[in-house]
């Protein structure tokens, strides 16, 4: 009798073992190839590294079993918060998170001047490198925030996402290569380039939804990297070099300002002024992008936009023009790859085709959906984290996809809605209830009044 | 002049025929019903009306305009305005921004902030959900909501698909009461879409009766009412 307690759990241990042992079985034979199986560089002969078969396998394992976990007990407190729902104890209010404490805090406006403070006179601390690194975070910021126009607010699918971008560093590479034109002339041009292809683009296609406007897109991505390849004027896979990086008033500063500089107050000739200026100008975009995004998501268009997201036939009723909607968007978003391609090719001077693959479109899109659809922090944290972990993960050098790879996956398992959930996002993915606009079933009652004012107020609960 | 009407209007989705020559006139500050059985062609009636479903043939006038082939968004900015059937609200916006939605076409601000305001007092329990996301309101706020929503765009004529569909008797009740006061305060022309067909009579000046895509009784409101035929088929004798 003293038995019967003890079997559940020891049935529970017996499946838990026996899921984690297939899953290291099956990992061992994954990895195989990669893990084991090495070539010796010297004699060039095949030099297995058994001894790493059981390490692998005891890790995984030991993985398996912590993953197994975690699962049970996220599931467990979304079933408890069910409960609570339905009426049972009452919860203790919204846990608030530290984005939560960050983004509601009273004093926000002091914080986030200090941030761009900090931003500001970052680079005249950097090392060239950082400041690199930053530009090049702060260029996805801005795509992240484009794209986050056309799939966050309008729910468009664009999978060539790159080729915007492309254009703006084409336009800028063009007519500096052949026309001598300067970058502060190009910024507009790119960006009204990018808008103009993504209105031809869009006309055209803006009547397809969901996977088809996503294959459209995605080929057109593919077409623009082809064409850039086989045309002679962009000298194919050689590329453009020398773009020229963005002057101050028409002066290079690396030259005589710089050697001023190094003369009067022993500046660094490690410094590079030019990259410096390059991170000031795309922080000033960001910040544009910033609040042209924010007014756009609370102005009629963004509202339509996201209406139609919803529901198109209420859309039509209300008197939106499907088409000229979602257009302006699918444009709109555009507009950003185009500056931001623009400022990228004045950052590596030096631009070809391989920069602007498929991989770039997934890369910016997963920024928007790791950050959170339609969330302007989200998508913000998310361009940080997305380039900012690749490099920190260097030291890993080979594996640092592999983990990026896994830390994506728990993102989408443990905080569906991304890092920072757009507001708008609460109702959608709570369980009870539904996201059906339908709710007869549910509220046939016709109640009025009697729910507490604090369920619908809730922010996103988190597992 | 009517305010709206239709002559021998035909509509199908694809071989099916759901609307076989419907004629109806509807006067200007009047309140219509159109009542039927489940597949009658009620629906398709009025999305025929709003440009939703292009008719095969006939003639549908909406003051002097010939509806046929013109965008809804159109017929939207010339006041002719459908709450359509299960609401059909945004859920994931709040209710104020629902609100703003119905008033997408208009550009004169004080005169969005004057309706809004009617509207708030017309239904205070909206005020008090304001900032809620639409999906969080239950089934007869949803109503109360899409009714404001139309609204919101000033509507001259308001088609109307079923406001009673899933709500209790009670909150239908008060729903009709709101859809009165709005014919006589607004001076708004309204065809109802009903199958509480009770209700609807008696709120009703006039009412069509639809079988299988006909209109196969017409009448006032309390004649239709006492009718024996009428009572035996839709009132439950």
């Amino acid at each position: 009798m003293t038995s019967t307690p003890l079997r559940p759990f020891a049935r529970r241990l017996w499946t838990e073992t026996k899921a984690a042992a297939l899953a290291a079985l099956w990992i061992s034979l994954l990895a195989f190839p990669l893990m084991i199986l090495k070539i010796n560089n010297l004699t060039g002969a095949l030099d297995p590294q058994w001894s790493r078969l059981p390490k692998l396998a005891v890790a995984v394992f030991l993985g398996a079993y912590l993953w197994r976990f975690l699962l049970r007990r996220r599931s467990f407190s979304a079933v408890s918060k069910v409960v609570a729902e339905a009426g049972g104890p009452p919860p203790a209010g919204p846990r608030p998170t530290w984005v939560d404490l960050i983004m509601k805090t009273r004093r926000r406006k002091p914080l986030l001047g200090l941030v761009l403070a900090a931003l500001l006179v970052l680079p005249f601390f950097a090392s060239p490198y950082v400041v690199n690194v930053m530009i090049t975070a702060l260029i996805y910021v801005t795509l992240g925030l484009g794209l986050n126009i056309v799939v966050g607010v309008s729910g468009l699918l664009n999978l060539g996402y790159v080729a915007f971008y492309a254009m703006g560093a084409y336009v800028y590479a063009l007519l500096g290569h052949y026309f001598g034109l300067g970058f502060w002339l190009c910024l507009p041009l790119g960006a009204l380039s990018a808008t103009v292809m993504g209105l031809l683009l869009g006309l055209p296609i803006i009547r397809l939804n969901g996977d088809y406007l996503a294959i459209v897109t995605l080929s057109f991505g593919e077409i623009m990297r082809l064409v850039l390849t086989n045309l002679g004027v962009t000298r194919g896979p050689r590329g453009i070099p020398n773009i020229k990086p963005p002057g101050f008033f028409g002066v290079d500063l690396n030259g005589a300002p710089k050697a001023f500089l190094m003369r009067t107050v022993d500046l660094s000739p490690a410094m590079d002024l030019n990259k410096i200026l390059i991170y000031l100008i795309i922080l000033a975009l960001v910040a544009l992008t910033v609040v042209c995004v924010f007014r756009l998501e609370n102005s009629r268009l963004g509202r339509a936009c996201l209406a139609l997201r919803e529901d198109e036939v209420a859309c039509q009723a209300m008197g939106v023009n499907r088409t000229r909607a979602k257009l302006t968007a699918f444009a709109l978003g555009s507009t950003w790859a185009g500056l931001a391609g623009v400022v990228f090719a004045s950052q590596i001077t030096f631009i070809n085709p391989s920069s602007f693959t498929f991989m770039q479109s997934v890369m910016i899109l997963s920024i928007v959906v790791l950050g959170g659809m339609g969330s302007i922090p989200g998508v913000i944290i998310g361009a940080v984290v997305l380039i900012l972990l690749p490099e920190q993960l260097r030291f890993f050098s080979n594996y640092r996809m592999l983990i990026f790879g896994a830390l994506m996956v728990m993102m989408m398992i443990f905080r569906p809605g991304g890092l920072i959930q757009s507001a708008r996002e609460v109702y959608r993915h709570q369980p009870a209830g539904g996201g059906s606009n339908d709710g007869s079933s549910r509220a046939a009652d016709g109640d009025t009044g009697h729910r507490p004012e604090k369920q619908a107020e809730r922010r996103p609960a988190h597992a | 002049m009517p305010m709206l009407e239709l002559v021998e209007v035909h509509a199908a989705y694809g071989n099916i025929e759901a609307l076989k020559g419907v004629s109806m006139v509807v006067e200007a500050g009047e309140i219509i019903a159109l009542l039927g059985a489940n597949g009658a062609g009620k629906t398709t009636a009025l999305s025929a009306v709003c440009g939703l479903v292009p008719p095969k043939s006939g003639r549908i006038v909406f003051e002097d305009l010939d509806v046929r082939g013109l965008k809804t968004e159109t017929l939207v900015k010339k006041g002719l305005i459908m709450v359509p059937e299960g609401r059909r609200i945004f859920p994931a916006l709040t209710v104020m921004e629902n609100l703003r939605m119905g008033a997408y076409l208009r550009r004169d601000k004080p005169g969005v902030a004057q309706d809004l305001e009617y509207i708030m007092n017309l239904f205070p329990i909206l005020a008090a959900r304001a900032k809620q996301s639409g999906g969080t309101l239950s089934g007869g706020e949803q109503q109360m909501l899409a009714i404001s929503r139309a609204l919101m765009g000033r509507p001259r004529m308001l088609l109307l698909d079923e406001p009673s569909l899933g709500l209790a008797p009670l909150v239908v009740r008060s729903i009709f009461e709101v859809i009165k006061k709005i014919n006589s305060e607004q001076k708004t022309t309204i065809l109802l879409v009903e199958q509480n067909a009770n209700l609807a009579l008696m709120l009703a000046h006039r009412a069509y009766i639809m079988t299988t895509g006909l209109i196969t009784l017409s009448g006032p409101a309390a004649d239709l009412f006492k009718d024996e035929n009428v009572r035996q088929a839709y009132l439950g004798g």
